[in-house]
């Protein structure tokens, strides 16, 4: 008897409509009490978070981007600067790693294997 | 102005590291003195030391992560390695008194009989309260999942619910094992066998009462919006240590409680 009650009771709740909002909050605070990132993320983590979203990476925090190193697709540093020190590995495993000063504006070639890097200076976000 | 080019916390000077090794120096001297001349005032003043350090710089890490943002992403992966390198730590802390466990008790020695119970111990019986008592940490392990998940998916209510459940259960646990401790037929001085009992389980069960204190932190933050779905470390660094504290009551179940008997 109470299987059959149970059986109709839940056939009721799974047949009912109920309205819907007409705006579907679906995440935060707004809908289950908790907040998002979006909403609470604050100081260095939100700007960060911000700057992820637009698809630089300002605070260097991915591996740097492979390039060819050639004339026509250099490595391209970036820089809150107008100079950054490079390292370059002219080949895999080599213990020697080549140390210069990159300046702003025309690419630079590696003195020691000729490959190309060129400076991007960017403002970092405030 | 953004004062720094990369994403790391670079913490700023604190107190917090000089009196935690001041109260651990007046601890153990403390203790010391306790033993030879029946003092517990530097020993207590040591633990009074000890809990407002903990205090003050645990508070201080959730100013700095929660109110100032300061926990980008990696910093939150350092904070993960620590408390995995930590929990690692601790689990080959329990291992010795696993090894001391099994090296007495696979060659019991003729003083104790030959046998392991040895002559004149009667173990507890394991099917009765250390059952249900690994019954209530399992529980405990499923509530903490269940608290987990709440929180990704940013279920306030069923947050609260499940996290107050699960502290509930390690409380349960814990006066469980304070009662057995109270109504055991052996004491710690019973030999070899009062001895990796008391100690291995006495472990066990201040790591019970540390971790439900952490999940009791975690629970008042909860209620004071600190986690987001996302960004909810404290939460995930007190789940973990739970889940080791209950893998360690299974362990011992298994090796002292049933095997053991």
């Amino acid at each position: 008897m109470v299987a059959r009650l149970l059986l109709r009771s839940a056939v009721r709740a799974a047949v009912t409509r109920r309205a819907s909002p007409a705006v579907a909050l679906s995440r935060g605070m707004a809908a289950g009490g908790i907040p998002t990132d979006e909403e609470q993320a604050t100081g260095l983590e939100k700007k960060i978070m911000n700057a992820m979203k637009t698809g630089t990476d300002p605070f260097n925090m991915l591996k740097p981007k492979e390039y060819a190193g050639s004339k026509s697709d250099p490595h391209l540093v970036p820089s809150i600067t107008n100079k950054r020190i490079v390292g370059c590995v002219c080949e895999e495993d080599n213990t020697a790693v080549v140390w210069f000063w990159l300046h702003e504006g025309e690419a630079q070639r590696c003195p020691s294997c000729g490959s190309h890097y060129k400076l991007v200076p960017h403002e970092l976000p405030h | 102005m953004a004062h720094q080019a990369h994403a790391y916390h670079m913490v700023d000077p604190s107190p917090w590291p000089l009196t935690g090794a001041i109260a651990a120096l007046l601890m153990t001297s403390g203790l010391a003195i306790w033993f030879h001349f029946h003092s517990t005032v530097l020993m207590t003043l040591g633990l009074i030391l000890l809990l407002l350090t903990m205090y003050q710089w645990w508070r201080d890490i959730i100013r700095e992560g929660t109110f100032q943002g300061h926990h980008t992403p990696p910093v939150q992966k350092g904070l993960r390695y620590g408390m995995i390198l930590f929990i690692t730590s601790e689990v080959f802390f329990f291992l010795g008194f696993f090894w001391a466990f099994y090296h007495s008790s696979l060659a019991p020695t003729p003083e104790l009989g030959g046998c392991w119970p040895p002559t004149g111990i009667t173990p507890l019986d394991p099917f009765e309260v250390p059952l249900l008592n690994t019954a209530v940490l399992l529980a405990s392990g499923v509530t903490v999942t269940w608290a987990h998940h709440s929180i990704m998916e940013g279920e306030r209510k069923q947050a609260i619910q499940s996290l107050t459940l699960t502290i509930l259960l390690g409380l349960y646990f814990t006066a469980l094992q304070a009662t057995e401790y109270y109504e055991a037929p052996f004491t710690i001085a019973d030999g070899v066998y009062g001895s990796t009992f008391f100690v291995a389980t006495g472990f066990h069960g201040l790591h019970v009462i540390i971790g439900s204190t952490f999940l009791a932190v975690c629970l008042l933050r909860q209620v004071q919006y600190h986690f987001t779905s996302e960004h909810h470390f404290g939460f995930e660094a007190a789940a973990w240590y739970w889940h080791f504290v209950d893998v360690v009551w299974l362990f011992l179940y298994v090796s002292i409680y049933w095997w053991g008997s």
